[in-house]
């Protein structure tokens, strides 16, 4: 069965909504956007266009509003694209619901877009230098409507794998392709699924990691709920090239919406013959089920997450037998990350030759990045391999707000690195990223300005991989336990400068004998941090100051009076009356009285308590 | 699988494919530190001690050697300054967490972890210290857990989970605070098997029976054989001063691989337990009072020369011991056959049982009898038939889980009650057959297999003497698959796929329970399994393979050794003139004639009906666990003069004339026979408590005191003699026992020729269980696994974690007469009532009520009759 000759039902359906002669409201729906109030601006839009009649007053105008999926610049939700027939898309930002009934009276109905609230320039700054592959889809189509997306092209790659090409032909084009695992690890997509598919087993199965768990990283997550059938497209071809007989979608109950994106979006495949029994009228059949994780980090550890779905607790095992070889219930398993498999019908489509085109030679394609931190435009960005930190910081994340300066991004999440400021101009891929001490790990960019201490963003990220540890292996368990009370003394100024080369060697020796990724790369964040910011180390160690005075236990309370606007802010909330000072003369703390209990640091807005 | 040759610390081995670095190191004596890794448990490699240098086509990684499974030509090393850089941090991470109380802990001098932090020679670390503080886990009274001093190596988890099939314990937590615990922190509610202890590699897991008695350096470690069921699983019994402290195991010892249940690791208290008869007692005025050894023997022998004068030997009843050795029953029948010249000698199980003996003999003729009990762990299917292995034989239910978790073993449950058997299998068959419907059960089971020619039938045909008839009779009965699944209510696929699995290649064993052993109607029941047997085997390649349970350590022996009337030891029928012949020639003496061969008069009829005038009793105490309260007791009060030897003052005892006090399994030598008819040998521990003797040496001093030269000076010289003349245990060496039991059944095969199988030919029929308006349940019974009789009644440890004897009861049937778990019930047959504590349950069907019989306070049997008895329940106000 192909897409032509679908069921009359769907196809009316697919018919009215590609309509060109309606005029689309499109409300950011993705978790960002609800978070910010998507959902009631988008009952007010729905609401209007009743109240006001417009399907009537218009003519043969339509009016329609739909739901879709995140679209990157998170920081300016409410998004709203209105799109009148025959123009191009307008996007409205920051929409609240009050404004509402202004868009539709003037842009609607007039016919006269509301430029005020239009999104500015640098909203399309952001857009405009990214290569927007994967995400293509996010925010343009209604993702809880399966026509919207084979109108643009979905399942066609699916139906040329099953009519036209042998499971060895999708690997070696996924091979030609260069697609490597958008996971973290960077392993070969194709090779994989070779070595997978040469087992032979009653059972086999293609799993999706979609247990995204990295602070700051939300790409996963963005993909599933703004475009959930490129994902389950990609897997029904993955499972087609290895022989799985059974699929599962791994992820974490904390994403609800995409769970129940994904989970419409398997009842509708099903309904229209793209998944179950023979799909597309083909010898292949797959189910794919949707596996809720209870949010352990460490589940997306591929073995812990085959463990997790088998019921059992979440706890990386070691290896081999690699997953491929026995893997879930001890059959071949494949298992690939939310984005490798939203890659995978871009290849089908496109060949591998085009896609091989972008990116590096070692990296190839494109990569989705959470761009998050002290920048300007946070949100989700998709950029081709090779790209370099500077780009992404100044030229699409519009660089660091508030006129502070640039100091370092951190790259990977908790298990990737710190970069500084001379590394801006690193290319972004895989093999360099690795070498400057980070990792791609799963996206997440965190930028951070002048103002952060970077020995108090280590002891953050390590705090994480302490607690998030599954406690297997006591390097992991205990070592970064103990990490983090060396770097805990560090910040409180009770750091020796020994402590240093225990850091290290403790590094060098968790990273080795842990048992999975998580405890091999969770010194990481130390690594890179002791590499480019050793001064900073050295500071709290020996002068016993924190150089951006974010370490509380050593503030000496004490006023910069270049700092001080004498605004008396910390005048009026010091509980002990310690500090005098008036709106012509610096504060000054009587350290006498002071009890050290931090309210003027915390209340003064221009960082001139140290 | 192929050989592969490897280099470890430049000496070459040649290991098995699938071996890991870490096992073929320690096989040829190369130490590599480990703490997780458990040869009988799935690989984990949590502990990240275990690294190596591997050097594969020149190239040279780190690897962990539990992990890392050996390939053709690799070169390893153990220790390299990197590895042992690598390892010594981990040890220090460890040592930061660990509280490092050695001083308190009674795992100090075999703890996993002082080993290795000895081994590695560490000084101190670079840390402080990272400790949890957690209380100290006391919630029962045989196992306690500390937290603090765990380092999460998982072996406890794993053998809770695939040893034990319980998974009781598991991790908690996440990070630093990971620790292991039960489901929401509750009470820890398991088998108590003590496996957590037997793997901990620190003091995490603590022996409660031990505790602070003894440090691990003082006590004197002596291999033996458990004294409970009829596993026969090798204990160590560590001893100080003469005490017994504590029960350990040995995985490479034995056939149950390190594996106990709670009674044969925590039920040791009752050795040194203050209530051991430790001095002869006589009767006078009517109250036992303490003789010397003279002046009982003396007593025995003046009274037993009285009756024998007056009556005949044969007024003299013997009842052997399942619990004894064989040395001590053997003497026991020959002394009852030689000495007071009668042949109406018993013992408890052939009374349970009476066909069992002769049915096991012509098993063994069709070679269908498993060579040893441990083969079940080879099983490619397993087929328990009214076998509550849980409760009955745990370590077999470890065996079974064993097969099932490495050779994905396929496993039938077949019961009228619905047994708890836990394993990793992802679907088992569970047939609950309506109760007495067993016979039917088997026989559709065959009527499929011939039906479907799920085997060759030819080759049944021309291998068998009497396929023919089988077949006409199948052709007879009326009994097709639908309505047997009708009679048994279980489903016709079940039956069918039952069918399939056992026919199906690969080897199988059938565990017949004492469920079947026991029903009135066992010998149609297990002549069913046999055919099944046999056509199965007939028909393929003797694949099937029967194991008959039997209830305590040695009740195969006590048979073995004929202490039954129809026996001479080694199934001799007493009958066979030639065989009486041979004995009385060996033995030198002749032997009685009359002979009670009628099942329904064993030793107890006879002395109800007077004929027996004195009974001697060796380790028996069947006032309780005689299946028919009311004739035993008659029986007692009939006999003028009662002999009991014991270790304790039981309900039997009491009722003695002569109370003769013996010695537990670890003050004597000997051997015991398991279920799996493997002779093994116990050894001595510590020396006898008071003035007790083993069971033998009283035996004999007692026929020297009637005047026979009973000359032997140990249990060596009885079972020279035993090998001698026994037939079955012919070729058994002492000195080879200490290495390996002796396989009576294989050395049997060994022996014969092969013949002809023969199939039994009887009717199905169903167990006839009396339906009564006035008494509407009928009373099943049967093995705990918390205890059993004396020893583990008088083991504190052991009743303060079972203290209570339950009635188990169907939920539907309980909430008709509205009882409630916990709420008291009195239990009423027509004999006699008792009052016990109600569980509601789905293991017992609609219309029966569960007793134990192990409860030995609580005498259930007084309640029973012959076959099932009938009872009424109610609940006490």
């Amino acid at each position: 069965m192909s897409n032509e000759t679908r069921s009359k039902k769907t196809k009316t359906k697919a018919e009215s909504s590609g309509d060109g002669n309606k005029s689309v409201i499109s409300v950011c729906l993705g978790t960002g956007g609800i978070a910010a109030g998507g959902d009631k601006v988008f009952a007010r839009f729905e609401k209007e266009i009743k109240s006001k009649k417009l399907e009537t007053a218009l003519g043969k105008r339509v009016c329609k509003t739909a739901k879709t999926g995140c679209r990157g610049l998170c920081a300016r939700d409410v998004l709203v694209d209105v799109t009148m027939p025959g123009k191009k898309a307008l996007t409205y930002e920051r929409v609240t619901v009050d404004m509402v009934s202004q868009i539709v009276e003037d842009h609607l109905v007039n016919n006269t877009p509301v430029k005020k609230w239009l999104a500015k320039d640098d909203y399309h700054k952001f857009h405009d230098n990214q290569q927007r592959l994967v995400l293509g889809n996010c925010g343009a189509i209604d993702p809880e409507n399966i026509d919207e997306y084979t109108i643009k092209g979905g399942y066609k790659a699916l139906e040329k794998v099953l009519t036209k090409m042998t499971p060895k032909e999708v690997i070696d084009e996924v091979s030609k392709a260069g697609l490597r695992g958008r996971g973290g690890g960077g392993f070969e997509t194709g090779w994989k699924w070779e070595s997978c598919a040469k087992y032979d087993a009653d059972e086999k199965f293609i799993i999706c990691n979609g247990d995204e768990g990295d602070p700051g990283a939300f790409m996963d997550r963005s993909i599933m709920e703004g475009d959930p059938h490129a994902v389950l497209e990609g897997m029904i071809i993955g499972g087609y090239a290895i022989g799985a007989t059974k699929g599962y979608i791994y992820v974490r109950a904390e994403y609800p919406l995409a769970v129940e994106r994904l989970q419409i979006a398997i009842r509708q495949a099903k309904e229209n013959g793209f998944l179950g029994e023979n799909i597309l009228n083909s010898n292949y059949s797959l189910d794919i089920t949707v596996k809720e994780g209870a949010g352990a980090f460490v589940c997306g550890e591929s073995t812990a997450l085959q463990y997790s779905i088998e019921g059992k607790r979440g706890m990386p095992r070691t290896r081999p037998p690699q997953s491929v070889e026995a893997g879930l219930w001890d059959k071949p398993t494949c298992l690939n990350n939310v984005e490798t498999f939203a890659n995978v019908p871009i290849i089908i489509n496109r060949g591998a030759k085009w896609y091989s085109k972008i990116g590096t030679e070692k990296s190839k394609g494109t990569k989705i990045f959470a761009l998050t931190g002290n920048v300007r435009n946070t949100g989700l960005i998709e950029v081709p391999m090779g790209i370099t930190i500077r780009e992404i910081v100044f030229d699409i994340g519009g660089g660091i707000p508030k006129k502070k300066k640039f100091k370092a991004v951190q790259i990977g999440g908790p298990s990737g690195g710190c970069l500084p400021e001379s590394l801006l101009d690193k290319p972004i891929d895989f093999e360099s990223l690795l070498e400057a001490g980070a990792m791609m790990g799963s996206g997440s960019l965190v930028v951070v300005d002048e103002t952060t201490c970077m020995v108090d963003m280590a002891r953050f990220f390590l705090d994480f991989c302490a607690s998030e540890s599954c406690g297997k292996c006591p390097p992991c368990r205990v070592g970064t336990t103990l990490m983090l009370d060396i770097l805990i003394r560090i910040t409180q100024g009770k750091g020796k400068e020994e402590d240093l080369d225990v850091l290290e060697q403790m590094s060098d020796e968790i990273n080795t004998m842990s048992l999975c990724g998580l405890g091999q790369s969770a010194p990481n964040p130390i690594i890179s941090t002791l590499r480019y910011f050793r001064d900073e180390y050295l500071a709290h160690i020996r002068d016993k100051e924190c150089p951006t005075a974010t370490c509380v236990a050593l503030h000496k309370y004490t006023v910069i009076p270049d700092k001080c606007t004498k605004c008396t802010l910390c005048i009026r909330n010091c509980p002990v009356n310690a500090i005098s000072g008036s709106k012509d003369e610096v504060a000054f703390i009587d350290k006498e009285k002071c009890t050290e209990c931090n309210l003027c640091y915390e209340k003064c807005n221009f960082m001139a308590i140290k | 699988m192929s050989d592969i040759n490897l280099k470890i610390d430049g000496k070459n081995l040649t290991v098995p494919e699938g071996t890991n670095i870490f096992m073929a190191a320690k096989n040829n004596g190369i130490y590599i530190p480990g703490l997780c890794y458990h040869p009988k448990l799935t690989q984990y490699g949590g502990c990240r001690l275990c690294m190596v240098e591997v050097t594969e086509r020149g190239k040279s990684r780190h690897r962990f050697s539990c992990a890392q499974p050996v390939s053709e030509g690799i070169e390893v090393k153990t220790r390299t300054p990197e590895v042992e850089k690598y390892t010594k941090s981990v040890m220090e991470y460890l040592l930061a967490h660990h509280p490092l109380d050695c001083p308190t802990c009674d795992k100090s001098g075999e703890c996993g972890l002082q080993d290795v932090t000895h081994d590695l020679k560490l000084s101190a670390g670079r840390f402080k210290t990272a400790r949890l503080d957690e209380p100290m886990k006391r919630d029962n009274p045989l196992l306690e857990y500390n937290t603090n001093r765990c380092i999460l190596c998982g072996r406890c988890v794993k053998v809770c989970k695939e040893i034990e099939g319980v998974g009781a314990i598991d991790y908690q937590n996440r990070g630093f605070k990971t620790v292991i615990g039960t489901a929401f922190n509750k009470p820890l509610d398991c088998s108590f098997c003590g496996g957590c202890v037997s793997v901990c590699p620190t003091g995490s897991w603590q022996d409660r029976t031990l505790k602070f008695r003894a440090r691990p350096w003082e006590l004197k470690k002596t291999p033996t054989i458990c004294t409970y069921c009829a596993v026969g699983c090798t204990v160590v019994i560590n001893s100080k001063k003469n005490q017994v402290m504590r029960i350990t195991s040995d995985d490479d010892l034995g056939i149950n691989e390190g594996n106990l249940c709670v009674k044969g690791k925590f039920g040791h208290e009752f050795i040194n337990s203050s209530r051991r008869v430790i001095t002869p007692l006589i009767r006078k005025i009517g109250i036992l009072c303490p003789a010397s050894w003279e002046e009982a023997l003396d007593h025995v022998s003046k009274k037993f020369s009285e009756i024998i004068d007056e009556h005949g030997g044969k007024a003299i009843g013997g009842l052997g011991s399942e619990k004894c050795t064989n040395e001590d029953n053997y003497l026991f029948q020959k002394f009852c056959r030689t000495v007071l010249g009668t042949n109406n000698i018993d013992n408890i199980s052939n009374i349970k049982s009476p066909s069992l003996n002769r049915l096991i003999q012509d098993s063994i003729k069709n070679r269908i009898v498993a060579t040893s009990l441990e083969e079940v762990e080879k099983a490619d299917t397993l087929f328990f038939v009214g076998a509550d292995v849980t409760e009955a034989h745990p370590v077999v239910g470890s065996m079974a889980r064993k097969a099932i978790r490495l050779n994905k073993t396929k496993l039938i449950v077949a019961n009228a009650r619905n047994i708890e058997f836990n394993s990793v299998a992802r679907k088992d068959i569970r047939l609950n057959y309506n109760l007495g419907t067993q016979t039917i059960l088997i026989n559709t089971l065959i009527k499929i297999i011939v039906d479907e020619k799920l085997v060759d039938l030819g080759k049944v045909e021309s291998s068998t003497e009497n396929f023919k008839e089988l077949r006409s009779l199948l052709k007879a009965s009326d009994m097709g698959i639908r309505k047997a699944s009708k009679l048994t209510n279980v489903s016709e696929d079940a039956i069918k796929s039952t069918s399939g699995l056992l026919a199906k290649s690969g080897k199988c064993y059938i565990i017949c329970g004492k469920d079947i052993e026991e029903d009135p109607l066992a010998e149609d029941t297990i002549k069913a399994l046999l055919n099944l047997c046999v056509l199965i085997n007939a028909g393929g390649s003797d694949k099937v393979s029967l194991v008959f349970s039997r209830v305590n350590n040695n009740s195969q022996g006590v048979n073995d050794m004929g202490v039954v009337p129809d026996f001479l030891p080694g199934y001799l029928d007493i009958n066979d003139q030639s065989n009486r012949k041979t004995v009385e020639g060996s033995w030198g003496v002749k032997l009685s004639d009359d002979v009670s061969v009628k099942d329904t008069e064993n030793v107890f009829d006879l002395a109800s009906s007077g004929k027996i005038k004195a009974l001697y009793v060796m380790g028996e105490n069947p006032i309780v666990s005689y299946p028919n309260g009311k004739k035993v007791k008659d029986a007692f009060k009939k006999v003028g003069f009662v002999v009991v030897q014991d270790n304790f003052l039981t309900e039997t005892a009491q009722l003695a004339d002569v109370v003769l006090p013996t010695s537990t399994y670890v003050e004597k030598e000997g051997t015991f026979t398991n279920m799996g008819m493997t002779v093994q040998r116990l050894n001595k521990v510590i020396e006898q408590v008071g003035n007790s003797k083993p069971d033998w040496q009283i035996v004999c001093d007692l026929a020297k005191k009637m005047g026979h030269s009973y000359s032997y000076t140990s249990p060596k010289q009885i079972m020279e003699e035993v090998g001698n003349s026994v037939p079955i245990y012919e070729g058994i060496k002492n000195s080879d026992l200490a290495k390996e039991g002796f396989r009576w059944v294989s050395s049997v095969y060994n022996k014969s020729e092969p013949v002809k199988y023969r199939f039994e030919i009887t009717e199905s029929k169903l167990t006839d269980i009396k339906k009564s308006r006035e008494y509407p349940f009928v009373l099943l019974t049967g093995s705990s696994l918390r205890h059993q009789g004396t020893y583990s009644r008088n083991s504190s440890s052991l009743v303060s974690l079972a203290s209570e004897c339950f009635v188990e009861i169907n939920r539907n049937n309980a909430q008709k007469v509205n009882i409630a778990d916990g709420d008291m019930v009195k239990i009423e047959s027509a004999h006699d009532k008792i009052q016990l504590k109600a569980k509601t349950t789905n293991r017992v069907p609609e219309g029966a009520v569960y007793v134990s019989e192990d409860y030995e306070w609580a005498p259930i049997n007084n309640l029973r009759v012959n076959g099932y008895t009938n009872v009424k329940i109610s609940k006490v106000k």
